[in-house]
């Protein structure tokens, strides 16, 4: 294997002259990066330190660093580390990193080392292959074998004739670039194409300052707009985001599991054989964190007993209602009245009630965060979907505008905010128009738009992308003065207000590139994912994975005959993917992507170690398992797999 | 780091005889890929006989794991082409000699190396750091010229004479220096002359 390590220790004549003059120093080396992991903590600062001490110099300090050259994360855990009596520091990195820190100190800085010459461009696996990045590929030419890498003199038209048996005549260690294009030519029978080629001239022109910084800077800004790091995975979401909702023809049975929220599973308050109608709480919450559950479905109790939950995998207790088919609503299903005439108290009791729960995902009990013990200044709507594939946010903002919006105000009111925001990211601008429109005359309602970028709706991301505020370690957003609620929540909200609807059925996107007929579709809470699936025409190829949820964060299924939840936003069908872990070559693209600013890469280590307390050093509890490091993975890791595996370990006491 | 752009469409139409399979690389698509300019492209295109979108095909053996269940429409194409960069290209090509693999990109390099985003600063991998007399501004990426021992003369407002984009390297030197206040360097440095052999050069230490 290449070891791409690009820097070594200066020679020690050198240093010694670079030293001479002075003294109080404060060393800071680089982690190094591609090459496979086998220690963390590399390179060793002993070796310059000895150096420097041999001529009676005071080291104030050293530190080691990953990826140096991670301006950003460097920053932060560089400021506060150089002690003030530190007069000069040396960097043992590549040029990257000691311009990095040259930028920041405000001292000087000096370079420890020296960075190894490569010529040409590695990948992202650690192979021999280089690319010049001549920026007009050659290779169409030459059967796929680069002669500006592989011929020492970057010959485009043919051998110099110095050649010996193969081998070239300036490194004789080197096979003769040519020749191992003049082999494979033959061997695909294309001689006669390579000699009647035009002579070629290589143009240095091609590569030009502007068109590089200006596309730096782009990437930047792309990269770090809102928040730091995150991914921008194809969309796909032009399968069925302009597919308007349909409703899902109601089913025979309906399996409603009584853990569909966060916290504390409901408790049945109806036997089997049981007459219900459709609203009917059919289930009570149990402790403060829990939620009560209902009937979607007017029919008889047919069972109650543990089936199949899509989230756990295991089985856990649910009702079963076999539908009459007539939809009979329940007594209780009544508007509540004005919300004008509605105290805050009020507000949250019909929600706790009415069983509504956070339907981005996470499901955590709605009438819980409205009732915050610290003041909210913000109710952050939270429309961004940021997931590829998955289209029913968008429907329902596009379809439930105005239900939407008096969700919202009446979440505000039971908060207590000031203000609330509808955050939309910028693939959706006809619902940003939409939004826009509706909210104009409210003063104390706004749209903002954010960049698509995942996971911008990760609450974490938004607030900081709309607050600017930093959600504390092991904090809630009511920390930071905000609630973050999913858009469909705001419309479960006004349905329990208006129509005195509890959360019986919820927006669902079916969808994904083996999904024969994507749709969106209003489905009931309780409807078998397998049904859903044959409807939309069942899916295509047997390499397929169903997930409920997106595809970064959604649950594989490998048993459709599971039920759909308050929080299941979407069923998508996508390709499975091929992989096989191999070592972590410390390519730093996990560091660079992660929005929590971590270091995922200690953890994939870390978790095969059992070492549980570097894990909490690394703040893995901060992780918040959104998947970009796994997605980046170069070395096709299972991170959050990994990182799971530490959490569980820590929440255990290890 | 490294870009890439496509091709010209008549460029990639040329390439694309008999039966065609195409593979995207998505791998550092994060940095720059153009994917939906690919995509459209790749609609018109004649004789294709499958698209496979994948990452990491700098990698040969995660390379030869994606494109395991595709081995027969493989074996029975004329001709593959490569929508990734250079490094890419040549991985596929070693993978299959015997077929005709084409690239449709162009590949740039951006400052910074592989891994993370493309940075404000680069590195000539020179072998021989010159940060320390500079301030740590680099004369060999920061001067279009890689002069090592000051100013070339041509320079106007600031402005680097060869391309008027880029601002000079030199200058931003001396104005580092300045603030630093070790303008001596520059006047009692001794001349330095860059050694592209680097004979001296020890195995790595550390």
């Amino acid at each position: 294997m290449e070891d791409y390590t690009k820097f070594k220790l200066k020679r020690k004549e050198e240093l010694d002259a670079v030293l001479a003059d002075k003294d109080d120093l404060f060393v800071v080396a680089c982690n190094k990066c591609f090459k496979e992991l086998d220690s963390f903590d590399e390179p060793e600062c002993g070796l310059f330190e000895e150096i420097a001490k041999e001529q009676g110099k005071n080291i104030v300090g050293s530190a080691q660093i990953d990826f140096l050259c991670n301006e950003p994360l460097t920053s932060k855990s560089f400021q506060d580390l150089i002690p003030q009596e530190t007069k000069n520091v040396f960097v043992i990195s590549c040029g990257l990193g000691i311009q990095t820190i040259a930028g920041m100190a405000e001292i000087p800085v000096y370079a420890a080392s020296d960075s190894v010459i490569v010529d040409g461009y590695h990948g992202m696996a650690l192979t021999t292959t280089l690319c010049e990045a001549c920026g007009q590929c050659y290779l169409n030419l030459t059967g796929g074998i680069c002669p500006v890498v592989d011929c020492s003199k970057s010959l485009l038209n043919g051998q110099c004739g110095g050649a010996k048996n193969g081998k070239c005549e300036v490194d004789k260690e080197m096979d003769c670039g040519w020749q191992l294009i003049y082999d494979r030519m033959a061997k695909q029978g294309r001689l006669q194409e390579l000699l009647d080629q035009p002579v070629e001239l290589r143009d240095y022109s091609k590569v030009n300052h502007k068109f590089v910084s200006e596309y730096v800077k782009s990437v930047r800004e792309e990269r770090y707009e809102g928040y730091y790091g995150g991914i921008h995975p194809t969309e796909f979401k032009e399968l069925s985001e302009h597919i308007s909702l349909v409703r899902f023809p109601d089913p025979v049975n309906v399996v409603i599991p009584m853990s569909q929220h966060a916290g504390a599973p409901a408790e049945p308050i109806v036997e089997v054989g049981q007459q219900v109608k459709m609203g009917q709480k059919i289930a009570q919450a149990v402790g403060f964190i829990s939620s009560a559950i209902h009937a979607s479905v007017s029919g008889t109790v047919v069972a109650v007993e543990p089936r199949l939950h899509p989230i756990s995998g295991l089985d856990s207790l649910a009702i079963v209602i076999q539908s009459d088919g007539k939809n009979t609503l329940d007594d209780s299903v009544k508007p509540a009245g004005e919300l004008d005439k509605l105290s805050a108290d009020e507000i949250i009791e019909i929600v706790r009630e009415k069983g509504v729960v956070g339907m981005g995902g996470a499901g955590f009990p709605t009438a819980v965060k409205l009732k915050s013990p610290k003041p909210i200044e913000l109710v952050l709507l939270n429309a961004c979907e940021c997931e590829p594939i998955l289209t029913a946010d968008h429907r329902v903002l596009l379809e439930f505008a105005d239900e939407v919006i008096y969700g919202l105000k009446a979440m505000m009111k039971a908060s207590g905010a000031p203000k609330g925001v509808i955050a939309i990211e910028d693939n959706k601008l006809d619902a940003v128009e939409l939004l826009q429109a509706k909210t104009a005359d409210i003063e104390n309602i706004e749209i903002v738009v954010a960049k698509t970028k995942y996971p911008q709706g990760a609450e974490k991301m938004l607030i900081k992308r709309v607050m600017g505020k930093q959600v504390p370690s092991g904090g809630l957003p009511m920390d930071v003065g905000a609630i973050v609620c999913n858009v469909s929540t705001a419309k479960a909200v006004s349905d329990a207000i208006q129509l005195g609807m509890p959360l019986v059925e919820r927006v669902v996107t079916v969808s994904g590139n083996r999904m024969n007929k994507p749709g969106n579709y209003l489905i009931k809470i309780g409807t078998s994912v397998k049904d859903i699936v044959n409807h939309c025409g069942d899916v295509i190829g047997d390499d397929v994975t169903v997930k409920i949820g997106g595809p970064m964060m959604g649950f594989a299924q490998a048993n459709l005959n599971v039920p759909m939840l308050k929080c299941s936003n979407g069923i998508i069908a996508v390709e499975t993917t091929v992989k096989e872990a191999v070592e972590c070559i410390k390519c730093g693209r996990c560091a660079d992507v992660c929005p929590m600013e971590l270091r995922p890469l200690y953890f994939t280590k870390y978790a095969l170690s059992e070492d549980w307390e570097g894990m909490k050093t690394q703040n893995t509890m901060d992780c918040i398992e959104c998947g970009c490091c796994e997605y980046i993975c170069s070395s096709k890791i299972p991170i959050v797999e990994r990182i799971k595996i530490g959490k569980t370990a820590i929440r255990e006491g290890k | 780091m490294l870009i890439t752009q496509l091709k010209s469409k008549e460029t990639i139409e040329a390439l694309a005889q008999g039966k065609t399979v195409i593979i995207n690389c998505h791998g550092c698509k994060e940095v720059y890929f153009a994917e939906h300019e690919a995509d459209e492209l790749q609609k018109d295109l004649n004789g294709v006989t499958q698209i496979i979108t994948t990452d990491y095909i700098c990698n040969p053996d995660n390379l030869k794991l994606q494109l395991l269940k595709h081995t027969d429409v493989i074996n029975a194409a004329d001709t593959i082409l490569v929508f990734s960069c250079g490094v890419g290209v040549q991985t596929v090509a070693a993978q299959f000699e015997g077929k005709r693999v084409y690239s449709c990109c162009d590949t740039y390099p951006l400052p910074g190396f592989q891994g993370v985003t493309p940075l404000n600063v680069d590195c000539g991998q020179c072998g021989e750091c010159y940060l320390n007399g500079t301030g740590g501004i680099c004369p060999i990426t920061a001067c279009s010229k890689s002069l090592l021992n000051g100013q070339c003369g041509g320079a106007k407002e600031g402005m680097c004479e060869v391309d008027k984009e880029m601002e000079c390297g030199w200058e931003r030197i001396y104005r580092k220096l300045e603030k630093l206040n070790k303008l001596d360097n520059m006047k009692y440095d001794a001349p330095k002359v860059r050694n592209y052999h680097n004979p001296n050069a020890e195995e790595p230490t550390i």
